[in-house]
């Protein structure tokens, strides 16, 4: 072996050494990179919940933009109009008026926890639910589901039993699918209670009344 | 002599060339697949959502800089005749009753973080040492029960449409993503607060995490608590006001 194709054969060594080193860094990076962010369902939840929660903001610019395009017009009925308005949206969210619309009635025959009463209310929330009632008993922003010391289910004191009746307004199918998927709500409260039932049914038109219990504030002062 | 000690370095050479080369070969062979296209995907989505994110917040600012013009339009508007004074009146109880008003006062701060345990007993459940979405709920209506006047978790304000989930590990606010810790302000009684925040029959199952696996859960009485605004939508389409 002569003396140059020796020192050939040492650059080549060194550099398939070198081509394995970086491939070597290269390898761990991308998997301890792959490892601390989300999974890619997670993320794929969290995107679309976005979109959604991004549209129903654009809807809310444009829902003030025409208020706001109604008082600078001229004339005072339009404005009379657009306070009553944001005034009666204001009311159906607080509960402060009879509401009514389309939605499902949810009813479970069975025991059901305080924990998760909250949960299926939580559920139709985030599926969309304009307003809820459970019993006949409005739920409003500062209602509170608890167990009283007997073991009644009480919403905002007062009891309610067995059949456990939700109603939502809101769309339907929304609302339904929400709860119905697999791994969702009703199917995990039917595998806590045994012999639990559910119907959930389609309604046209629910009348929900009014909240019976509005707060009144004596702590809280308003900033602008 | 001298020649004979230059070849066994060389051969020792060759041979720990070797040895380090076929190391390396090894490492690399046995390294797990690099998941190239789909940690492309994740970063590609992971940007996605930030610029979404970044559109929440311009929506949300949009939307805080319109309910303040309306607000003063409503005003003006008022001052008209005695009639829509009195709506205006109303109109501003139920945006504070709503949450649409930042407000402020005395009440209690509650925190909830993840345990900072660094070793979990083996057989013991990872998600035990975790702050989960029901407890976050578990605690917001305890706060109700309590008499509270408004509720914000970190910076979102509870509201009347407001859920609180989780997507894996992320627990979601106003469809906005929050980290812990989770800091809950209310307003109200602070006597009454923190009552039955300490009520053993309440919040059991957040106290025994806290007590067992080193979950963060505390509260404190402040006088002066402030909530944000609600910046968020409450379009309505389905619900009309009456039957």
């Amino acid at each position: 072996m002569s003396h140059r194709t020796a020192q050939l054969m040492w650059v080549v060594i060194a550099l398939l050494l070198g081509v394995l080193v970086v491939a070597q860094f290269q390898t761990q990076h991308l998997t301890s990179k792959a490892r601390v962010s989300a999974s890619s369902a997670d993320q794929s939840v969290i995107l679309s919940s976005l979109v959604e929660a991004n549209a129903s903001l654009r809807t809310e610019v444009d829902t003030l933009r025409v208020q706001l395009s109604r008082f600078q017009g001229v004339g005072s009925s339009g404005r009379l109009e657009a306070l009553v308005e944001e005034l009666n949206r204001l009311k159906i969210v607080n509960g402060q008026v009879e509401v009514s619309g389309p939605g499902i009635e949810v009813r479970i025959s069975g025991p059901l926890s305080a924990l998760h009463a909250q949960d299926l209310v939580n559920e139709l929330r985030n599926a969309g639910a304009e307003a809820v009632a459970l019993n006949g008993e409005r739920l409003v922003l500062w209602s509170a589901i608890a167990v009283d010391d007997e073991g009644w289910l009480m919403v905002d004191g007062v009891r309610v039993a067995s059949p456990y009746v939700f109603e939502a307004i809101g769309d339907g199918e929304t609302l339904d699918t929400a709860l119905t998927r697999s791994g969702g709500l009703i199917a995990v409260l039917e595998h806590s209670y045994e012999g639990l039932q559910v119907e959930i049914s389609y309604r046209g038109k629910l009348v929900l009344p009014v909240h019976r219990h509005p707060p009144e504030f004596h702590y809280i002062s308003l900033g602008e | 002599m001298g020649a004979r000690l230059s070849d066994r370095h060389r051969t020792f050479s060759w041979l720990l060339v070797a040895l380090v080369f076929g190391l390396l070969l090894s490492l690399q062979i046995n390294s797990p697949p690099a998941p190239a296209p789909s940690a492309d995907g994740r970063d590609r989505a992971g940007a996605t959502i930030r610029r979404l994110e970044e559109e929440q917040e311009a929506l949300k600012a949009r939307i805080g800089e319109l309910r303040q013009e309306l607000a003063v339009y409503q005003q003006e508007t008022a001052a008209t005749t005695e009639l829509l004074e009195e709506l205006s009146a109303e109109l501003n109880h139920q945006k504070a009753l709503a949450g649409l008003v930042a407000a402020e006062g005395p009440g209690v701060v509650v925190t909830l973080d993840d345990s900072q345990r660094q070793a979990i007993p083996s057989g013991q459940d990872p998600s035990a040492y975790i702050v989960h979405e029901y407890d976050l709920r578990d605690v917001v209506n305890l706060l109700w029960m309590a008499g509270a006047e408004g509720i914000s978790v970190n910076e979102e304000r509870v509201v009347g449409t407001t859920s609180i989930y989780c997507v894996g590990s992320t627990v979601m606010v106003n469809d906005t993503r929050l980290s812990p810790p989770y800091i809950v302000r209310t307003i109200g009684d602070p006597n009454k607060l923190e009552d039955l925040m300490r009520n053993p029959s309440y919040l059991a199952e957040v106290k025994e995490k806290a007590r067992h696996n080193g979950l963060t859960f505390k509260f404190h009485r402040a006088t002066d608590v402030r909530l944000p605004a609600y910046q968020g939508s409450i379009a309505l389409q389905y619900a009309q006001p009456g039957q």
